[in-house]
């Protein structure tokens, strides 16, 4: 009995060992160490994020976040790029453009052989077709006011420029195509820019097979076939672009990697390999790529971070390498702690800056001038930016930040100097005894604007004005802008950094932005002249124009540039500041693991 | 019952659908979404704002627009049906998605958290009334409130400091020097020496041991570089798992129940001579397999218990087992231990091993331990810091609730009738004592779904918390009514459960239809 108990408990333990080993893993007992993966001369470097990755189209208005943007960047290449000095630099590995004629502005773009997405299909003209497709509201006839019509691609780039130009013409070799303007247009060179904004980011092949659509020609046909929507006499909307405009808006959405891999093509010299929501994307070199500055790292994992703090922790745990937090004098701080650590102090392309209504108790000149004369500019940057950048200084142009190479020539010129230091008798003359009741308008839920008002209060009450708080909530401020409640208003604009359609936005009578009413007719000649003007130098010379023009007018005071803080483990080089919203990534290829 | 039931799902499908109506007005009119483009000079302002407000339908007043909500949220009801529609999020997501991505990232911060902090929190707190009045009691009571009022931020990031950034700098070379390892000796023996009853020279003999002990440990650690190879060896299981047995004897059943003792025991030696023969098996592991392993050590620790039976054949099966899974524990972490240096030499890890982000090390590979081994140094700060903060409401509750069972007359009754100490705690006070926690647990499942915000940020862990906020700042009352939904349900769920659960833990509690 004993040993029959036993025999069986053995017999047992014997077949649950076998269960056992059957679901083992295949893995063997020794762990490889995966060195060899990461290891290779090109090496591997983590980039903190502060949002979660959630499109492969970054230029969808809902798709259009940073870090999409950056991963996009990183993923395609296009005919140009913008440096850390807002040049635009021709890539002519990826393909050619020129202006072949000048009236009407006609120019080709020739994608070169080669070229290739990383499925091994060629870049062709259907691509950049679809691409001008999306980025010109050309089929859209929708009327927002009406609720009539339909807006096909949902796009986040600037229809205005491309909706210039005629149905393109497709060259006889497939890999090019010919833009036709109506009338001149500025920034021409930027219509098949960067990711996110009209580059060459989504395979015609792709869209048109998850369209429905037959194959790639299918498509090109179809483009072909229709006309120009009319806002004014909307058609009822056409199913088949419709297919493709939804797909091309929302079927690159996803926060993780799609089964399919041809909704996640890279013509650039990073392809996707893992995406695990809301953590990390880690992207490999795409082995094909020759068609543009050659990138020196294996891989790039992206990690998502949001918290400036646990930014700056995980740089010093060695867990990513590269960061760029939300700017703050406690942020700088740690970083100048740490060992190990380069630290890059920029600016970023946002600005501060007070705007004067052209109407109300500063209607007149003189008062705005003697109100202007009155803003400490020093003192708001040294108490608002210094204790993050102890080289800022106040910004001294409406239209250009000091990253262009026309600020400097501008800001000497413009009349910016009459504004550098605090003068209240010059403004107690100007106002001749009067005591102007001044309502200013700001973000209270702002601690910046709020140290600017009251730097500006306590200086302007010297001169005689009687400054009232007008300040609102953050959830107010922006809606009450250009609705008459206040005479003076303290906020942020973003310049474009390239191009120019920026400029009449906001100084333009009438203009979108132009919240103040300011009008002045030299300015909008210039403007009118600005926006056809294709040559950079002439475009500089007219905004150099301008700016002068809207200091002379007493428009307002740029304020101060809004500081940018990135940082980079001394383990890599290659990492450079860079104002604009590609931020570290602009120069991708040249970081390096030492 | 049933209509009790019945009634309590009615009550709380009005009570869900009135609190959604109001939240979703009070989110929809926290702000205006368009806020961030209208002070925009972007020169497509006017196409992007028709954009926004075209994907969250401002045009549709909110009272309106909640109801459309409530009719895709309807769907969700259907089962299986896959029609579930919570609507999208500002940046295009549908919310389903996002809070399916949420939720696991959440229950993977909390979960280990919870179970710990209830664990830890109860057995401090029958301990600490035990020995009302005590040093013990005074030092624990000190520390729980301490940690409660610290704000967690500063906690985590303090943790992150030194617990993850400082720890790695210690094992690029685990040297003590030892003034340190006496130093710590010390601090620990001081620390025994106080906690421990008794009479003054009870407390020095056993001070003095701790600091013995611990300084030797640390200095034998030093020595061997144990912190880059760490392991626990047979012996150590051997021992440490002969004091498991003792421990677990003394709890259940008493050292005068020999048999069960013995049972222990042998289940202690089984398991060293396991630790032997599985080591092969180990090698190869997956989950599936240490949770079938799990349940044949259980099982082979009851049968040695009921082979072994004497006068309470059930006492000496239940010490058995738990004795079992506790030395199997031992036997896992012991394998954790073997394959810390290749996860600490992996390319991946750089020699960083304890992380300040992140559930998980992107791209490692690895095998089963390596890739345990990653999840447990992402979890191990962000569970610290919960289980600190969490631990206080467990600890006082247990306390007073103990206390007050220790007071009744039935407590006295069964000293009276002379019951050993042992069964009076562990079988009369304890289990009663039980009952009112039921309910904190309870509460705390529906509070863990609704996410451990701050912890989350700081740990830059995109969960529920992450949603609720994100969805705030953005006045988008989709995500925010996605993660409402899912607490409030839960949290109405789990207040039926606990009182159902009520009902039948306590005999004096009926429920009347």
């Amino acid at each position: 009995m004993r040993f029959g108990r036993i025999s069986q408990a053995v017999g047992v333990a014997a077949a649950a060992a076998l269960a056992l080993s059957a679901c083992a893993g295949t893995s063997g007992g020794s762990t490889s160490s995966t060195a060899a993966a990461g290891g290779q001369q090109g090496g591997s470097v983590a980039v903190a994020e502060t949002n979660g990755f959630s499109s492969f189209n970054p230029g969808t208005a809902d798709g259009n976040s940073d870090v999409n943007g950056h991963i996009g960047y990183a993923t395609h290449s296009s005919f140009i790029y913008i440096d850390d000095k807002l040049n635009i630099v021709r890539n002519e590995k990826f393909g050619k453009y020129e202006k072949v004629s000048d009236n009407p502005l006609t120019v080709k773009y020739t994608v070169n052989e080669g070229v290739k997405w990383s499925d091994g299909t060629q870049v062709s003209a259907a691509d950049l077709l679809l691409s001008w497709a999306s980025g010109s509201g050309y089929y859209d006839d929708a009327d927002a006011e009406a609720k009539t019509g339909t807006t096909y691609f949902k796009t986040a780039a600037d229809t205005s420029g491309l909706n210039l130009t005629d149905f393109p013409e497709l060259g006889s070799d497939g890999r090019s195509l010919t833009l036709k303007y109506s009338k001149p247009y500025a920034d021409w060179e930027l219509a098949y820019s960067f990711p996110g904004n009209g580059g060459v980011d989504i395979p015609a092949h792709v869209v048109a097979k998850q369209a429905g659509l037959k194959d790639t020609q299918a498509l090109v046909d179809l483009l072909k076939g229709l006309k120009r929507g009319d806002s004014k006499a909307p058609k009822p909307e056409d199913a088949s672009l419709k297919a493709v405009a939804d797909f091309w808006s929302t079927g690159f959405e996803s926060k993780t990697l799609p089964s399919d891999p041809s909704l996640y093509l890279s013509n650039g010299p990073y392809i996707i390999k893992s995406v695990v929501p809301e953590q990390s994307v880690t992207l490999v070199r795409n082995k094909d790529y020759n068609w543009g500055p050659s990138p020196k790292l294996d891989e790039i994992v992206v990690r998502t971070i949001g918290a400036a703090p646990a930014q700056v922790q995980a740089l010093k745990n060695g867990e990513v390498d590269i960061i760029n937090p939300q700017a703050s004098a406690d942020t700088v701080e740690q970083l100048k702690a740490l060992t190990g650590v380069n630290l890059l102090l920029g600016n970023q392309l946002s600005y501060d800056h007070l705007d004067l209504n052209f109407s109300g108790p500063l209607a007149e000149k003189n008062v705005r001038e003697a109100f202007l004369k009155t803003v400490p500019r020093k003192d708001i940057v040294d108490k608002i930016i210094k204790k993050i950048d102890p080289q800022a200084k106040p910004l001294d142009s409406q239209i250009f930040v000091p990253a262009q190479a026309a600020y400097a020539d501008s800001a000497a010129k413009n009349g910016s100097s009459m504004y550098q230091d605090v003068d209240v008798d010059g403004a107690k003359k100007l106002l001749n005894g009067a005591t102007p009741e001044i309502r200013i308008m700001y973000n209270k839920d702002n601690p910046n604007r709020v140290d600017a008002y009251s730097l500006i209060r306590e200086s302007a009450t010297k001169a005689g004005f009687k400054i009232v708080d007008g300040g609102l909530g953050k959830a107010d401020w922006s809606s009450s802008l250009g609705d008459g409640s206040y005479d003076a208003t303290i906020f942020g604009w973003i310049n474009s950094g390239v191009g120019v359609s920026g400029t009449p936005q906001i100084f333009k009578t009438g203009g979108g932005s132009n919240y103040n009413g300011f009008s002045d007719a030299d300015a909008d000649k210039a403007m009118d002249e600005l926006i056809v003007t294709t040559d950079k130098a002439k475009q500089d010379e007219l905004q150099t124009k301008i700016d002068a023009t809207i200091w002379k007018s007493a428009y307002g005071v740029p304020l101060f540039q809004s500081p940018d803080v990135k940082a980079s483990s001394d383990q890599i080089s290659g990492v450079t500041a860079m104002p604009n919203q590609t931020g570290v990534w602009w120069n991708v290829w040249d970081w390096s693991r030492k | 019952m049933v209509t009790y039931i019945v009634r309590r799902l009615v009550t709380a499908a009005l009570i869900l659908l009135g609190a959604s109506f109001l939240v979703y007005l009070l989110t929809a009119s926290s702000g205006d979404p368009l806020a961030d483009l209208r002070a925009s000079n972007a020169p497509n302002k006017q196409q992007l704002m028709n954009a926004r407000t075209e994907l969250l339908d401002l045009d549709t007043p909110a009272p309106i627009r909640y109801f459309k909500w409530l009719a895709g949220a309807a769907q969700c009801l259907v089962p299986f049906a896959g029609t579930c529609d919570l609507g999208k999020s500002v940046s295009g997501q549908p919310i389903t998605e996002a809070l399916g991505i949420a939720l696991v990232q959440t229950l993977t911060l909390v979960t280990g958290a919870t179970i710990l902090a209830i664990l830890i929190g109860i057995s401090l707190g029958i301990v600490t009334a035990l020995r009302q009045y005590s040093a013990l009691d005074y030092g624990v009571t000190f520390m729980a409130f301490l940690f409660f009022s610290l704000p967690i931020f500063w906690v985590a990031v303090l943790l992150k400091e030194y617990g993850a950034i400082g720890f790695n700098d210690f094992l690029r070379n685990p040297e003590i020097p030892l003034p340190t390892a006496l130093g710590v000796g010390a601090v620990a023996g001081l620390l025994v020496a106080v906690a421990v009853g008794g009479e003054l020279r009870r407390r020095l003999i056993t001070g003095g041991a701790v600091f013995a002990a611990v300084t030797l440990i640390l200095i034998y650690f030093s020595a061997t570089q144990w912190f880059k190879t760490p392991g626990l060896g047979p012996v150590v299981i051997a021992v440490a798992g002969a004091g498991i047995a003792v421990a677990v004897t003394v709890l259940v059943a008493g050292l005068r129940n020999r048999r069960a003792l013995q049972s222990s025991l042998i289940v202690v030696a089984l398991g060293v001579i396991a630790y032997f023969a599985v080591q092969p098996l180990l090698d190869q592991a997956t989950a599936l397999m240490i949770a079938l392993l799990g349940l044949a050590t259980v099982l082979v620790g009851v049968a040695v218990g009921y082979f072994m039976g004497g006068y309470d054949r059930g006492q000496s099966m239940r010490v058995a087992g738990i004795t079992a899974f506790l030395v199997g524990g031992l036997v896992v972490m012991d394998r954790f231990m073997q394959a810390w240096p290749s996860y600490f030499s992996n390319s991946r890890v750089r020699g960083r091993p304890i992380a300040t982000i992140g559930a998980g090390t992107p791209n490692i590979e690895g095998d089963f331990w390596v890739l345990g081994t990653d999840t447990f140094t992402h979890l191990i700060l962000p569970t610290i810091a919960l289980i600190l903060v969490s631990l206080a409401s467990y600890t006082r509750f247990t306390r007073s609730s103990m206390l007050e069972i220790m007071n009744m007359d039935y407590i006295r009754t069964a000293r009276a009738k002379g019951l050993s100490e042992r069964s009076v705690i562990m079988g009369h006070a304890f289990r009663n004592a039980l009952i009112p926690i039921a309910t904190i647990v309870a509460f705390d499942i529906g509070a863990l779904i609704g996410g451990a915000v701050i912890t989350e940020s700081v740990f830059s862990v995109r969960g529920m918390g992450f949603l609720f906020l994100d969805g705030i700042t953005h006045i988008d009352p989709n995500p925010v009514m996605g993660v409402f939904v899912c607490v409030a349900v839960t949290a109405m769920v789990f207040n039926l459960i606990a009182d159902l659960a009520y009902s039948a833990l306590d005999p004096r509690v009926r429920i009347k239809a």
